[in-house]
């Protein structure tokens, strides 16, 4: 028997804000969180660009913590923070039991990484952090997260690079729906804006240039002059629950999880395929019962990189054919930049704050129509008084995993 | 300034504790340091002394006692010649 999962609680530490209302009014209103980069490197990089979070640790946690947690965990926990409180959960022991936490994480501790390498190469030290392993184990978000709420049940770390957190968000929906757990925490974290990081990255040759007139439009998603994507870093974590329970005890019902599908591309390690994405998105409608002309928003992938960005466009008129013109289809990686591992639970963030508010987000930076991308991206501003019911979340990542997640209005 | 302010300096740094608390018999289970705790404290006084402290040589459980590991490590690793700084 399928439960039915409710998505009860939110929280978010992102380059557009660190919490749901400072983030929802920011990308409504089309401001952009990219920016020129300040650290001491920059001036050695190509474009010296990202997507930065604002955090001051100090304001969640003590002085231990801060030099014991590596940003990225610092991100994840002050997400389930404002997810748990928002939620306003509260378990007894039998109930911890029944609730786990499931992360998408993409690199894990790299400023820990980072640091040990500086000292070891860089500087001939002969001993780096003593906690460094516990820093960079990308399993520690998770873990913490676990142990601050005593979350008994499963804890497990995703990554699958882009799709990591959207397939952590699915996989915790099949735990409370199939029996496994009552209540999960599910999202993913990143921070990984390090040298070493940017400039493997670089080297790729998958970053976006730096517009020559605004760096903040630097992530043009769709546009025919796109030149690829912009790093990110956040963390964002969802509570989800077993429908009745949640009814029970009068939690905020934001949505209802609906549908999952998660597949791979099987076909080359960066470049995606149209078969690939389309049957997620195919996978997903069905693992929902519902037919495609059912969807009222979607949430792209909508990475900015030349190939992504066209066949998503594919993929998405493949599976709903001439419906997909009808369908409002924006990417705000265009102003929270690719946040990896967060990625999929920032962007189904955004996909239930639509259902919310019952608005929409645009895609900024969208100046030059690329006729291969034909869909309505809602180009540059958003949308209010729109009518949402059933929203969708695309998350097509390096590797070939491919995550699809959709959620109705309750 | 004394081993035992040095050690007092680094603590405050690392931990949220008062200065108050800090006395030589405090026992370090009493300010709830675990063994993460102590080896991320053993890293800041070796960097601190500009000594090693060998795993197994630092069973330690009260300040005082912490004290006085150090400035034995003090003696036996650092140079002879006196230093104003390493009066106890």
């Amino acid at each position: 028997m399928r439960r039915r999962v409710a998505v009860t609680g939110m929280g978010i530490i992102s380059p557009c804000g660190n919490n749901t209302s400072d983030f929802w009014a920011k990308i409504t209103a089309g401001k952009s969180g990219v920016r020129k980069i300040s650290s001491e490197y920059s001036n050695l990089l190509s474009a010296k660009i990202a997507a930065e979070v604002d955090f001051n640790p100090s304001d969640y946690f003590g002085k231990k913590q801060v030099s014991y947690l590596d940003r990225v965990n610092q991100f994840a926990l002050a997400a389930a923070s404002g997810a748990w409180k928002d939620a306003a959960l509260s378990l007894d022991a039998k109930e911890k039991e029944r609730s786990g936490v499931y992360m998408g994480v993409g690199l894990g501790g790299a400023n820990a990484i980072e640091d040990g390498y500086v000292r070891l190469f860089k500087q001939n030290e002969d001993r780096v952090k003593p906690l460094s392993v516990l820093m960079i184990m990308n399993n520690a978000s998770a873990s913490y997260i676990s142990i601050e709420y005593g979350l008994t049940g499963p804890c497990l770390t995703i990554s699958t690079a882009c799709a990591s957190s959207a397939n952590a968000i699915g996989e915790a929906f099949r735990q409370i729906r199939d029996g496994y757990a009552d209540v999960m925490l599910a999202g993913g974290a990143e921070s990984f804006l390090t040298y070493g990081v940017f400039r493997s990255w670089e080297a790729l040759r998958v970053l976006a240039a730096e517009d020559p007139e605004d760096p903040s439009k630097s992530c043009k998603p769709f546009s025919k002059n796109r030149s690829g994507l912009v790093l990110g870093e956040g963390a964002a974590v969802v509570v989800l629950e077993e429908m009745e329970r949640a009814v029970r005890r009068g939690a905020p019902l934001y949505a209802e999880i609906i549908g999952y599908g998660s597949t791979s591309d099987a076909f080359h390690i960066t470049k995606p395929s149209l078969e690939g994405q389309s049957r997620a998105i195919s996978e997903a409608l069905g693992d929902a019962r519902i037919s495609p002309n059912t969807v009222d928003y979607i949430n792209a992938h909508g990475t900015a990189t030349q190939w992504n960005d066209l066949l998503e466009t594919q993929a998405v008129k493949k599976v709903f054919g001439d419906d997909a013109y009808k369908i409002p289809i924006s990417s705000t990686k265009s102003m929270h930049g690719h946040t990896i591992g967060a990625a999929g639970a920032i962007e189904f963030i955004v996909s239930l704050l639509v259902l919310k508010n019952q608005a929409i987000p645009p895609t900024i930076n969208l100046d030059q129509p690329d006729p291969e991308c034909d869909l309505d991206y809602v180009p540059n501003i958003g949308r209010n008084g729109v009518r949402v019911n059933t929203v969708m979340s695309n998350s097509f990542a390096f590797g070939g995993t491919n995550a699809v997640l959709l959620a109705r209005k309750i | 300034m004394s081993t035992i302010e040095r050690l007092k300096k680094l603590f405050i740094n690392k931990f949220d504790f008062n200065v108050e608390e800090l006395k030589p018999e405090t026992t370090l289970e009493y300010l709830g340091l675990d063994s993460l705790d102590k080896i991320e404290f053993m890293f800041d006084i070796e960097n601190e002394f500009k000594i090693k402290i060998p795993d197994e040589q630092f069973k330690v459980t009260t300040i005082q006692e912490m004290v006085d590991a150090v400035d034995r490590f003090v003696s036996e690793q650092v140079s002879h010649s006196p230093s104003p700084a390493m009066s106890y």
